[in-house]
């Protein structure tokens, strides 16, 4: 049955189409998977029972009774939506964020929520105040994070598709680090209304899957104008797989980030799997040349202090007032507030948070946020000018492979600096995919790099790393034990 | 370097609406203290360009009333009185 834990949407919906299987077997099956596996990896925060996932059920859409799951951070009417925090412990939406009720229009079921760092805060999914969850290649490392469950869950073949969300790298770094495919569109083509705000001008949702096709299935479903997203772009419903011809487009350009792949500390395990994949590209006909972007020095300073002041921003609203968790025996509303927050929020939220109102207050907002707000400009203007010389762009997604479970406990800063080589492209708003490309000779762990765009270049992200994988043998590698 | 004083850091806690434990503010202060310190490299190159921060512009939809049902929202009080949100006294006596 281990096929069926690996099978391709594009596999389990020939499979239903042709009556082989019915969808409640199918759900049957992916939900067998996660009470028989899921122990190993920790990556559900709930599964839910099967009535109350098919009451949803549509059998109509293009993607009718194939089973995914959601970060904690995307709301679904009637299910808890914690953002793996302590202060949303219960706190139930009462309507569905706009991804959702697509999903759920296209036919999808959704079996659970799944873990993530505490309000996709972190890189590990180490920060979420319910549980640690493992790295399906080895478990004594981490997924990555924050969309850390999302990762791990499709890796380990219990579902073939899950939603995560991406802000400096939430999406493409636990891809990475799990061996999955995942896809941090154009800012405003993914609605974010149901999604729990982070760093609003940044957060993206998107989807992680193991093959190209399957995410860019999933993409075609929800990607798209939406009235209750002030930021969404006008841009109409498409459908991403049109393009997945396995051929490049003719005369296609493509650039390679020489800073990243020269930069201290990148594993040279990464850097020449990165340099084999540019050769398949070559091979496929692209044409590639080196690049330079040295402003990403730069881009992390700058993500921090705009990621935080925005959070600082909207995380204001959690205050025990309305909903979720309020801290009990407090004499006044003031003293309500402060240890609401201090109990319901965890440390690295509480950092970020007061990181960001350093930033923003009266005689640091100067030195601090307009400065970054202008390094934000520069970091869009450099991107514009390479994408008049280069079609794509690539560069490793993250310079090591998974870390040991608490590797950075005392080092937050080289953990903060995860974000390094991903969050550039939430700066400018642009999208990019991470898919694998190899694994490490020393221990066996997934490589990934990421293939990035101009604004709206989905479809030749996808066209591109379609064409990619179909000569290489990555995602059909699967982690042993699941 | 940045340098954050004990002071400082109970004023940025006191802004942001949370308490600090005595045994909280020195490891605070040092995670503060490295965070900003990298973070003030944006300065080394900010620089004014033309370049727009970013194309969105001002969305408008008809402002029509979408009933949830108060009771949904209201049952997810951690205190409530009828119609009401509970809170402890605001004005201390």
């Amino acid at each position: 049955m281990s096929k069926l834990a690996f099978a391709t949407i594009k596999e389990l919906k020939e499979k239903l189409e042709k009556k082989e299987i019915s969808h409640e077997e199918l759900l049957d099956f992916f939900l067998k998977r996660f009470s028989e596996h899921d122990g190993k990896i920790e990556s559900s925060l709930e599964v839910f029972d099967k009535k109350s996932i098919l009451e949803h059920y549509n059998a109509e859409g293009p993607l009718c009774g194939i089973p995914g799951v959601f970060k904690d951070n995307i709301c679904q009417v009637g299910r808890i939506a914690s953002c793996a925090s302590k202060i949303l412990e219960n706190y139930r939406s009462t309507y569905d964020a706009t991804v959702t009720r697509r999903l759920k229009n296209s036919g999808a079921l959704i079996l659970g929520r799944v873990n993530c760092d505490e309000f996709a805060m972190g890189s590990s999914t180490e920060t979420s105040a319910y549980k640690k969850t493992k790295n399906p290649w080895d478990v004594s490392r981490v997924p990555g994070g924050s969309s850390g469950g999302s990762a791990a869950a499709v890796a380990a073949g219990l579902v073939p598709w899950s939603l995560g969300s991406d802000t400096g790298g939430s999406i493409r770094q636990p891809a990475a680090f799990c061996g999955v495919v995942g896809m941090k569109p154009t800012y405003g083509l993914m609605s974010r209304y149901g999604l729990v705000a982070y760093a609003s001008s940044l957060d993206q949702i998107g989807v992680f899957s193991r093959t190209v096709y399957d995410s860019a299935l999933v993409f075609s479903t929800i990607a798209g104008h939406d009235m209750q997203d002030s930021s969404s772009l006008f841009v109409n419903k498409k459908d991403y797989t049109a393009n997945l011809t396995g051929k490049l487009k003719e005369g296609l350009r493509i650039g390679v980030i020489e800073d990243a792949l020269t930069a201290q500390g990148m594993d040279s395990e990464i850097a020449s799997s990165i340099q084999e994949a540019v050769g398949v590209l070559e091979k496929l006909g692209a044409k590639v040349k080196k690049v330079s972007m040295p402003i990403l020095d730069y881009s992390a300073a700058a993500y921090f202090v705009i990621s935080r002041a925005e959070a600082a921003s909207n995380l204001a609203r959690f205050d025990g007032v309305r909903y979720g968790f309020r801290s009990k025996d407090s004499d006044t509303l003031h003293d309500m507030y402060l240890n609401t927050r201090h109990d319901g929020f965890g440390q690295e939220v509480k950092t970020r948070i007061m990181v960001g109102n350093y930033v923003l207050s009266a005689g640091h907002a100067g030195q601090f946020y307009e400065n970054a707000k202008k390094v934000q400009r520069l970091i869009r203007r450099e991107f514009k000018n390479i994408f008049n010389d280069v079609d794509l762009l690539i560069m490793p997604t993250h310079p090591m492979t998974a870390f040991k479970i608490g590797a950075f406990d005392v080092n937050k800063l080289q953990m903060d600096l995860q974000d390094y080589f991903t969050c550039p492209m939430n700066l400018a708003g642009i999208p990019a995919i991470s898919i694998p490309c190899g694994f490490t000779k020393k221990d066996n762990l997934p490589i990934g790099f990421q293939i990035i765009g101009s604004h709206l270049s989905e479809e030749l992200i996808y066209q591109t790393a379609y064409a990619y994988e179909q000569e290489t043998p990555w995602h059909t590698m699967h982690p042993d034990g699941f | 370097m940045i340098k954050i004083s004990r002071d400082e850091v109970l004023k940025i806690a006191q802004m942001t609406r949370v308490s600090l434990h005595e045994d909280e503010i020195a490891p605070m202060i040092k995670h503060l203290e490295g965070v900003l310190s990298y973070a003030e490299r944006v300065q080394e190159i900010a620089a004014d360009i033309e370049e727009p921060s970013n194309k969105n512009v001002n969305v408008f939809r008809e402002d029509v009333v979408v009933k949830t049902g108060a009771e949904k929202i209201l049952a997810q009080s951690p205190e409530r009185e009828d119609d009401y949100f509970v809170v402890p006294v605001i004005i201390e006596k």
